[in-house]
C-alpha cells in the first residue's frame, strides 16, 4: 500500500526542514570552531569590563584599566579566546611585581586547570631572577629555553615591558621590549609535534603582575617572517628535556635566603595590635607592629593574630595581600579600632595570607571585629551599582542587616548570577568605618576579591519567579494533554469508523448478497411447484419472506455501519435522513426538533445513539404505521435525551420480532449507561426515549478535575472494594 | 406464452456473487418467454461473452471487484453495444442510482424485490421504456434536485467560495484542518472538478450554492 499524497507531502516537507536543520547546525558549528572565531580580540580592562575571563588561582583584579594578580602563587592563571584559535599573535605590555618570579603570556592553551604546569600550551614570561626571556612548552610538564634580555638592567620590578608572542604551525616566537627601548629581545622555537590550536591567557610564577592592552591578532606566514627578521632572531630548535628546567628549588632557595636577609633588618620591638588600643591617648605615641596585609585597597589593613589596624597613607613599596610587614607610625584609637597614621611599612616576606575569624553578622555588628578579617554567612536581600565602579550587596543574617562591598571588574559576572535570596559566605575586611557604612548598617564587609564571596545555596524555589514558570508550565502540560487526549479520541473513532466501514463491504459481500441469492433459488422452485400442492406453496412463500426479511435486516445492519451514512457529528440529521428514506413511498410526515446546545456529542454515545434511534424509526415505520414521526434530540450538559415518537397504533406486549428489536435496543442503551424507555399503548402512539449520560467534557480547564475524580474512583477506591465492572464496551 | 412471433428474451446476467448468479439463473430460466443465455462474473468476462452469444436484456450488478457495474455501463456504450441495462443490486445509495442513470441503465431494481417486479422490470424494458420503482425514481428526483454533497459539505463549499482557506474553515465549524480538507477532496470528487476554485465555480454555476452567500 502506498502512502497517501498529503502524508508523503509531509515526509517531504520534513525531510527538507532536517536538511535545512542540519545545514544550519553545521555551518553553526563551522563558524564557532573557526580558528579565527572571535579575532581580532582586544581586552576591555579600560572600560572595567573582563567578564571573558577565567582565572585558575590568583588574585586577578582591575586596577586602573590593568589586569592585576596580587598572588604570589606558582602558576597563578586568567583564561581568555577560543580553543580553535591556530596562528595567531598574543601581545601585552607586562609589569611584574615580585622580584624572584616571573610573568608573561600563554598562547594555544588548552586542558588548564590550578596547578604550576597544569595546561598544555606555550608559555613566554620575563624572569626577574635571572633577567631572561623565557618560552617553553607545558603540557602537565615544562620544557623551556631562554635568554638573556637585552638590557643591562635585566628584568626590574615597577618597569612595563611589552611582550609578543606568536604562533605560527609549529614556530613559537616570543619578543620582549622593555617600554622605553626599541630593541627587542627574541626567542624562537620550532616544536616538531607542536599543540595546534587554543585560547590565550595571562600567567605569573611566584610573582604578582600587571598586564594591560592585551591583544589577540591572526597571524600569517608574513607576520612570522617580519617577526623573526625585525628581531634577527636566529630559530631556536625544539626545547629539549636536557635543559628542561623545574625552577622551583631554585625559586624557594632564593626566597628562604630573603627571609633571612628581612628577618635580620626587622625591628623586634614590635608590639601586638591589640596593644594599641590601651596607648595613652594624651599625645600621639609611636609604634611598630608586625602583622599580615589583609586588604592594599580601597585601604591598608594589617593584623596579627589579635587584631586589626587600619594603616591610612602609608610610606610604603608595592604591597600585597598576604605580605608579613612590619609597620611604624602614630597610634591614633577610633572608636572600635586603632589607625596608625604617618606609618613606614617594611615588608619581611611573603606568606600565605591569614586565614578569617567565622563571626555572625551579630557578632560583627559590635565593632569587635573592626579591622580584621572575617568570615561572615548571610541571606542576599539586594545588589545595586556602588559609586566608582563599585557593587554593592545588601545582606542579612536574621535581624542584623550590613552591607559588603565587591571590587568591580571580572566579579561582574558573579555579581550578575547573583540572585536575591540567595545564602552567602563571604570573607573580607569587616569595617564599622561611617564611610563605608554610611550609617545604614553596623559594619560593612570589604571584599578582597570575587573569590571572597561563595553562594552556599540559591534562592529558595518558591520565588515567583519560579512559581510564575510553575504554573505556565503546568499549564502548558494541561494544553498538551487536552490536545494529546483528542489526538487519541480522534484515532480511536477514526479506527473504530474504518473498521465499520470495512465490515460493511464484508456484510455486503457476502450475507446480503447471499440471502438474494437464496431468495431467487426459493422463487425459482416455487415457480416449478404446480398449484395443486398448496401445502407446499405456502411453506416456500413463508421460506421466501423469511429470506427477504432477512435481507432488508442485512441491508439495514448495513447501512448503520456506513460511516457516510452517519454524520456523527449530528446524529440528529443522520436519523431524519434514515428516517426519511424508510417512508419514501409512504405519506408518513417526519418532523425533527432539536432542543438544548448544539454539543457535539462523544462519537461513542452518537453512534449508540443514532443505532437505537434507527432502529426505533424501523420498528414505527414497519410496525404502527403512523402519519407521523417525531425525532427529538434534547443535549444538557450532561446528559442527552433521544425521543422518537410516532402517532401509529402502539401495542400492548412486546413480541415476535418487535420484541427483539426492543431488547436490542435496550441492549445498546445499556452499553453508555444510559436509561432506555419504551411507553406504548394500543392506538396511542408509542414513544422512546433514550437517556444518555454524558461524560465531563475534557477541556482544558476542566482535565485535572476529571482526572483526579478517575484517579480516585479507579486507582484509589479500587483498593478499598473491588467495584463491579463499572464499564461496559460495545461489544 | 413464447412463440415463435414472440422469440424469448434473452438474458445475459453479471454479479460476481455466485449464489446471486445461481438463484437468478433458475428463477427466470423458469419463467415462460426468457431465456437466460449465459452468466457472467465481471464487466470483462461479460464484454467478451457478447461476442458469442448476444442478449436482450443485461441484468448488471454494481459493486464487483475490478470492472464495476457502472464502468461495465461506459464500456457497453463505448463498444456501441446496444443491450437494454437493468442495474439490479443489494444495496442503494443516492449516487450509486444517479451514477447508474448517468451511465445509461434503463432500469434499477434492488435484489429484494419480488419476482413479479422483476419480470415486470425485464418486459418494460426489453419493450423499450425504462422501469424505475417509485422510491427509486423519488430519490432520483431528489439527488437531481439537490447536489449529492452532504450538510457538512455544502457548509465547506460555502466557505470555500468565499476564498477562506481549510484553518480558516476549520476554525469557523470547529473542526480539524485535516477533516476540512477531507471534506473538501470529497466535494471536489463528487463534483467531479480538479481543484477547489473550480469547485466553487461549478458550484455556483450549478446553483449549488447562491454567489452572494
Amino acid at each position: 500500500m502506498t502512502l497517501p499524497l498529503w502524508l508523503r507531502r509531509r515526509a517531504v516537507v520534513g525531510l527538507l526542514a532536517s536538511l535545512l536543520l542540519a545545514l544550519l547546525l553545521v555551518g553553526l558549528r563551522a563558524y564557532l570552531h573557526s580558528p579565527r572565531y572571535d579575532l581580532p580580540y582586544r581586552d576591555s580592562f579600560q572600560q572595567g569590563k573582563a567578564d571573558e575571563w577565567k582565572a585558575l588561582g590568583g588574585t586577578w583584579e582591575l586596577e586602573n584599566g590593568t589586569m592585576r594578580n596580587d598572588s604570589d602563587e606558582r602558576g597563578a592563571k586568567l583564561l581568555t579566546g577560543s580553543p580553535y584559535w591556530r596562528n595567531y599573535s598574543v601581545e601585552a605590555d607586562i609589569d611584574l611585581l615580585g622580584s624572584n618570579g616571573d610573568a608573561g603570556l600563554i598562547i594555544r592553551s588548552g586542558d588548564e586547570e590550578e596547578g604550576v604546569n597544569a595546561y598544555s600550551g606555550y608559555y613566554a614570561g620575563l624572569r626577574t631572577l635571572d633577567g631572561v626571556l623565557v618560552v617553553g612548552r607545558a603540557q602537565h610538564g615544562w620544557m623551556e629555553v631562554n635568554k638573556q634580555i637585552k638590557d643591562p638592567n635585566g628584568i626590574r620590578t615597577g618597569r612595563w615591558y611589552h611582550l609578543k608572542l606568536l604562533a605560527y604551525d609549529c614556530q613559537i616566537v616570543a619578543a620582549a621590549t622593555p617600554l622605553s627601548q626599541a630593541t627587542p629581545t627574541s626567542l624562537a622555537i620550532t616544536d616538531n609535534d607542536c599543540i595546534p590550536s587554543g585560547r590565550i591567557g595571562l600567567r605569573s610564577y611566584s610573582s604578582g603582575g600587571i598586564w594591560r592592552n592585551v591583544v589577540v591578532r591572526p597571524a600569517t606566514h608574513q607576520d612570522l617572517v617580519a617577526m623573526l627578521e625585525t628581531a634577527g632572531a636566529s630559530m631556536e630548535s625544539k626545547p629539549n628535556n636536557a635543559t628542561a628546567q623545574d625552577s622551583e628549588p631554585l625559586g624557594l632557595h632564593r626566597i628562604d635566603e630573603q627571609q633571612e636577609e628581612s628577618r635580620a633588618t626587622s625591628n623586634h620591638a614590635a608590639q601586638s595590635i591589640e596593644s594599641l588600643r590601651v596607648t595613652s591617648f594624651a599625645k600621639p605615641a609611636i609604634a611598630t607592629v608586625r602583622g599580615v596585609v589583609i586588604l592594599t585597597a580601597p585601604r591598608l589593613f594589617v593584623q596579627d593574630s589579635t587584631g586589626g589596624v587600619y594603616i591610612p597613607q602609608p610610606k610604603a613599596p608595592l604591597l600585597k595581600v598576604g605580605d608579613e610587614v612590619e609597620v611604624t607610625g602614630e597610634v591614633h584609637s577610633g572608636d572600635f579600632s586603632s589607625t596608625l597614621e604617618h606609618a613606614t611599612v617594611q615588608v619581611l616576606w611573603a606568606r600565605t595570607p591569614m586565614p578569617p575569624v567565622s563571626v555572625t553578622a551579630f557578632q560583627a555588628s559590635t565593632g569587635k571585629f573592626d579591622a580584621t578579617f572575617v568570615e561572615v554567612q548571610g541571606r542576599l536581600a539586594s545588589k545595586e551599582q556602588g559609586p566608582d565602579n563599585t557593587l554593592i550587596l545588601d545582606l542579612d543574617e536574621g535581624p542584623q542587616s550590613f552591607r559588603a562591598i565587591l571590587n568591580p571588574g571580572r566579579s561582574d559576572y558573579l555579581f550578575n548570577k547573583l540572585k536575591p535570596g540567595s545564602s552567602l559566605r563571604l570573607r573580607g575586611i569587616c569595617v564599622v568605618d561611617p564611610e563605608f557604612t554610611r550609617n545604614l548598617t553596623p559594619f560593612v564587609l570589604l571584599l578582597r576579591s570575587n573569590e571572597d564571596l561563595e553562594v552556599l545555596a540559591g534562592p529558595p524555589w518558591w520565588s515567583t519567579g519560579h512559581v510564575i514558570a510553575i504554573v505556565f508550565a503546568a499549564l502548558l502540560l494541561a494544553l498538551v494533554v487536552t490536545v494529546v487526549y483528542h489526538r487519541i479520541a480522534h484515532w480511536r473513532l477514526q479506527g473504530a469508523l474504518d473498521e465499520r466501514q470495512r465490515l460493511a463491504h464484508e456484510m455486503h459481500d457476502t450475507l446480503a448478497q447471499s440471502f438474494a441469492g437464496i431468495g431467487f433459488q426459493l422463487q425459482a422452485i416455487r415457480n416449478g411447484v404446480l398449484d395443486e400442492n398448496s401445502a407446499l406453496l405456502q411453506q416456500l412463500d413463508l421460506a421466501g419472506n423469511l429470506v427477504r426479511h432477512s435481507h432488508e435486516e442485512a441491508r439495514r445492519s448495513i447501512a448503520t455501519l456506513r460511516p457516510e451514512s452517519l454524520e456523527s457529528e449530528d446524529i440528529l440529521s443522520a436519523l431524519d435522513l434514515c428516517a426519511r428514506r424508510m417512508v419514501e413511498g409512504t405519506s408518513v410526515q417526519v418532523v425533527v426538533e432539536r432542543e438544548g446546545d448544539q454539543r457535539p456529542l462523544p462519537l461513542r454515545i452518537a453512534d449508540t445513539l443514532f443505532r437505537i434511534g434507527q432502529e426505533a424509526v424501523a420498528n414505527a415505520v414497519r410496525h404502527a404505521q403512523p402519519t407521523m414521526l417525531t425525532i427529538r434530540l434534547k443535549s444538557s450538559e450532561n446528559q442527552a435525551c433521544l425521543q422518537i415518537e410516532d402517532n401509529g397504533r402502539g401495542f400492548a406486549q412486546e413480541n415476535g420480532l418487535l420484541g427483539f428489536g426492543i431488547r436490542g435496543m435496550r441492549r445498546r442503551a445499556q452499553s453508555i449507561s444510559a436509561v432506555f424507555q419504551i411507553r406504548s399503548r394500543p392506538d396511542e402512539g408509542t414513544l422512546v426515549q433514550i437517556n444518555a449520560p454524558l461524560p465531563p467534557r475534557v477541556t482544558f480547564t476542566t482535565w485535572p478535575i476529571i482526572f483526579w475524580r478517575y484517579a480516585r474512583e479507579h486507582w484509589i477506591d479500587e483498593r478499598r472494594s473491588k467495584p463491579a465492572d463499572s464499564h461496559s464496551y460495545r461489544g | 406464452m413464447s412463440d415463435a412471433r414472440n422469440p424469448p428474451i434473452r438474458i445475459l446476467i453479471v454479479d460476481d456473487h455466485p449464489v446471486v448468479l445461481a438463484g437468478l439463473t433458475s428463477m427466470l430460466g423458469t419463467q415462460p418467454g426468457m431465456e437466460v443465455v449465459g452468466s457472467a462474473s465481471g464487466g470483462e468476462e461479460a464484454l467478451e461473452m457478447f461476442r458469442s452469444k448476444p442478449a436482450d436484456v443485461l441484468l448488471l450488478d454494481l459493486r464487483m471487484p475490478g470492472m464495476s457495474g457502472i464502468d461495465t455501463l461506459h464500456a457497453l456504450r463505448r463498444a456501441r453495444i446496444s443491450v437494454r441495462v437493468i442495474v439490479l443490486t443489494s444495496f442503494e445509495t443516492d449516487e450509486d442510482i444517479y451514477r447508474a442513470v448517468q451511465a445509461g441503465a434503463h432500469g434499477y431494481l434492488l435484489k429484494g424485490a419480488p419476482q413479479s417486479d422483476m419480470i415486470q422490470a425485464i418486459r418494460v424494458v426489453h419493450g423499450g421504456k425504462r422501469y424505475f420503482p417509485r422510491h427509486i425514481t423519488e430519490r432520483l428526483a431528489e439527488r437531481m434536485m439537490r447536489t449529492d454533497l452532504s450538510a457538512r459539505e455544502l457548509e465547506v463549499l460555502h466557505m470555500l467560495a468565499r476564498g477562506l482557506t481549510n484553518k480558516d474553515i476549520g476554525r469557523a465549524l470547529n473542526i480539524s484542518g485535516n477533516t476540512v480538507r477531507n471534506h473538501v477532496n470529497s466535494i471536489i470528487e463528487k463534483l467531479e472538478v480538479s481543484d477547489r476554485t473550480e469547485a466553487a465555480t461549478t458550484a455556483i454555476h450549478r446553483g449549488i450554492i447562491e454567489v452572494n452567500s
